[in-house]
């Protein structure tokens, strides 16, 4: 079991962790490309870059977008994302695993709030699958993967909390500490090759559709000839 | 916005189709629009063929890489759908018509989904699926309200877009669109409505006369200047049925001494291309701007009218040379310029009833139009009530996409598509709706008749032509003339 855990915590995390690090550059860099191809391609090269920035801080800071049309949800929505985001990076236990692994440190939350973020990240986190399984339209669209990633990214949560907080046995700690280390692990890994890309994918979203319906110039005869159509009739 | 109800025998009413069922059996295709015969045999490789070819000239592979990635299926889109609205069907949500595409793209075109396909053996594209996108992509009405609402920024109507240009390029497309798209390319008369030029002329020599009887002024629409600062182009339909909005354009262009001109080469500027062949929006582009070219006119000038000002406000920079084109402006920006400059006149004291304004989708959803048309009105009407929502968060008339020429699918525009439209109308108590656009003023009359609204639909030159205001030396020439 030591061993088990010493390995998940040093060669397999920081395999994991490169694996995420480079594929999501991978996607990004894949996305920046097309972008750049297609606005090369352009016919017109002008875009409302403007709009397109606001539209973005607006989605990345939905305080007034988002509560518009579906308040109760989006409340959940930004809560599950403040509690995925901060509590991973600014637990002090995380912390220390820096420093003592590379020499880095920052700055900790306190052990409470990091208690009660880790509270709400799982209520939240509850609540968008009831969300999903209670509405006829959410529950059409949605596909495995949409309810696995929000089961999947609990389990460091609660894992990690009944390791911080509750009093059991050396080996049951040791237990969960490995499914806590190993589930955030699998986290890692499948979040460049799934929808959870967007954390870096979405703040260029605004730009890629404004882009999109600027058209490459004169490519009617070129698909006509393609599909082997040219000259035919309307 | 809240789910909307609307009763079991609207909602038969709404989904019956007039489409004799040997057709439906022989074009394979259980669709309520009517589609021209077209080669029904392995109609899923040749889908696939004409996807691959417009992926490869176009730009549009980026994009659906993108959505591919990104898309978290959250269903928010849903609340602003005025279809889904209506209907409650979970495959009107926004998200899920665009999957019917994205996953033929990610199974079809991607390394990733095509090695998972082949091991599970599943979601290789059918007959079903394009039967299922026939009918999804033009239930949609392209009003891009969704595209609003999603949080990750997907562009549903970009994917309904472009879903609908492939099926075209096998065959599938309303036979409204094509055959008047046919007629105004390949055709005798060169428009859509098939208006031959004697009768253009005889139409616009008759409103002349109108005008002068009515306002003791000579107005004119000049034909063929060259040199003109405008070629005014609107929706050809304008000359069978919206003699007052042009009257009340040229009344504007006779009081601010404006120098526009229209072809009697070329005086259409719909562009159903922009609803269902990207190849079609290019053609008719490069005819209007070529037609600009011929008359050496320094811009072109749009009438009322959404998607024609959409459609060539935005690809004549694409098609015909990016920033160096010549510009491109709707009506309501020359008219709000006029105002501003103090070079029109509008009496505030003539219209007193209620007066509410819709914005187009596609000239309002990018913010492109939207303060200027109510500043307009604010000057002569006092009355001026908004709806709710409104400007760039519009609610569609419910014909949009170019749903509304399609003549067969009356009911659903106007029980489905409309319905929310019809409630935010009534909430006004107006008694004109001043709609600049063509298809919206089609739409909304056939809205107010089906839903017992008592409102009238009117164009905003047709306003301003009430309540215009010449000056003493205007009112000269024509008592000159007639001394
Ligand atoms: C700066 C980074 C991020 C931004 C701007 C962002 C934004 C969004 C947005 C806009 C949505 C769509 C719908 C909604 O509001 O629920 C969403 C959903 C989601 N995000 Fe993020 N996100 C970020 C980072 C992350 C990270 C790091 C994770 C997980 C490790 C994550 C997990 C999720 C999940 C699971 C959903 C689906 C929620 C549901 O099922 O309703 N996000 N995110
Ligand atoms: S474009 Fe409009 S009608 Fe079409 S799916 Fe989006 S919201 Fe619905």
């Amino acid at each position: 079991m030591e061993t088990l855990l010493d390995f998940a915590r040093g060669p397999l995390f920081r395999l994991t962790f490169i694996i995420m690090i480079l594929g999501l550059l991978r996607v990004l860099i894949l996305d920046i490309y097309g972008a750049v191809e297609a606005y090369r391609r352009a016919g017109d090269k002008r875009l409302d870059w403007k709009n397109a920035i606001i539209k973005t801080l607006r989605w990345i800071f939905p305080f007034k977008s988002a509560f518009a049309q579906r308040p109760f949800y989006s409340a959940l929505s930004i809560l599950f994302h403040i509690g995925l985001i901060l509590t991973p990076l600014f637990l002090l236990a995380h912390i220390q695993l820096w420093e003592d692994g590379i020499g880095i440190s920052w700055w900790s939350l306190p052990h409470f709030w990091a208690d009660f973020l880790t509270i709400l990240t799982i209520i939240a986190g509850l609540g968008l699958i009831t969300g999903r399984l209670a509405s006829r339209g959410a529950r059409a669209l949605s596909r495995k993967q949409d309810y696995f990633w929000l089961f999947i990214l609990l389990i460091p949560f609660i894992t990690g909390y009944i390791c911080a907080n509750t009093a059991i046995s050396p080996s049951a700690y040791q237990a969960f500490m490995l499914i806590h280390i190993l589930a955030g692990e699998l986290i890692f890994v499948l979040i460049p090759f799934s929808k959870i890309a967007h954390c870096v994918l979405m703040p260029i979203s605004q730009f890629i559709i404004t882009l999109a319906w600027k058209f490459p110039a004169r490519v009617d005869d070129k698909i006509a000839e393609t599909l082997k159509k040219k000259g035919m009739p309307v | 916005m809240r789910t909307i109800e609307i009763t079991s025998e609207e909602r038969e009413k709404a989904f019956s189709t007039v489409k004799k069922p040997e057709v439906i059996e022989k074009q394979k295709l259980d669709v309520r629009y009517h589609v021209e015969d077209y080669e029904v045999r392995d109609r899923p490789r040749r889908f696939l063929e004409a996807f691959a070819a417009i992926l490869k000239h176009t730009n549009y592979r980026f994009a659906l890489e993108h959505f591919v990635r990104v898309s978290a299926k959250c269903s928010r889109c849903s609340v602003q759908c005025p279809v889904y609205q209506v209907t409650g069907d979970p495959k009107d949500i926004p998200c899920y018509r665009s999957e019917l595409l994205l996953s033929i793209y990610r199974r079809h075109f991607t390394l990733a989904g095509s090695l998972q396909g082949r091991i599970t053996g599943k979601g290789a594209i059918n007959d079903a699926i394009i039967e299922e996108m026939a009918e999804s992509f033009w239930n949609c009405t392209a009003c891009r309200r969704c595209t609003l609402e999603c949080p990750v920024g997907i562009d549903h109507a970009l994917i309904t877009h472009l879903g609908r240009f492939i099926l075209s390029e096998i065959g599938i497309a309303p036979r409204a669109l094509v055959v008047s798209t046919r007629e105004q390319l390949e055709g005798k008369t060169g428009n859509t409505s098939a208006i031959p030029v004697p009768a253009l002329v005889d139409t616009l020599e008759f409103l002349e006369e109108d005008m002068e009887e009515e306002k003791g002024v000579e107005i004119k629409f000049p034909l063929d200047r060259e040199g003109a600062e405008f070629l005014f182009t609107p929706a050809v339909s304008d000359f069978l049925m919206e003699a007052d909005t042009l009257m009340g354009i040229a009344a504007v262009f006779t009081a601010t001494g404006g120098s526009w001109t229209i072809s009697t080469n070329y005086y259409d500027a719909i562009n159903y291309g922009l609803f269902y062949s990207d190849r079609i929006l290019e053609r008719v582009i490069r005819k209007l701007y070529s037609e600009s070219v011929r008359l050496k006119t320094d811009s072109i000038l749009i009438g009322e009218c959404g998607h024609a000002s959409r459609s060539a406000k935005y690809y004549v920079p694409v098609h015909c040379g990016g920033e160096n084109a010549k510009p491109v402006y709707n009506i309501m920006e020359y008219t709000y310029r006029m105002l501003q400059e103090g070079k029109l006149k509008l009496d505030p004291g003539i219209i007193t009833e209620v007066v509410t304004y819709h914005d187009p989708c596609n000239i309002a959803r990018q913010g492109w139009i939207v303060d200027r048309p109510r500043e307009i009105i604010k000057t002569f009407c006092k009355n001026f009530v908004e709806m709710s929502p409104n400007r760039e968060e519009n609610i569609c008339c419910g014909g949009g996409g170019g749903t509304v020429s399609i003549d067969e699918i009356r009911p659903y525009r106007t029980t489905v598509g409309g319905k929310a439209k019809a409630d935010q109308i009534r909430a006004t108590g107006a008694k004109y709706l001043i709609a600049p656009c063509a298809n919206c003023k089609k739409q909304l009359r056939e809205l107010v008749e089906d839903q017992g609204i008592d409102c009238e639909v009117v164009g905003l030159h047709d306003l301003i032509y009430k309540v215009i205001v010449f000056d003493k030396a205007h009112k000269k020439v024509t008592s000159e003339k007639e001394g």
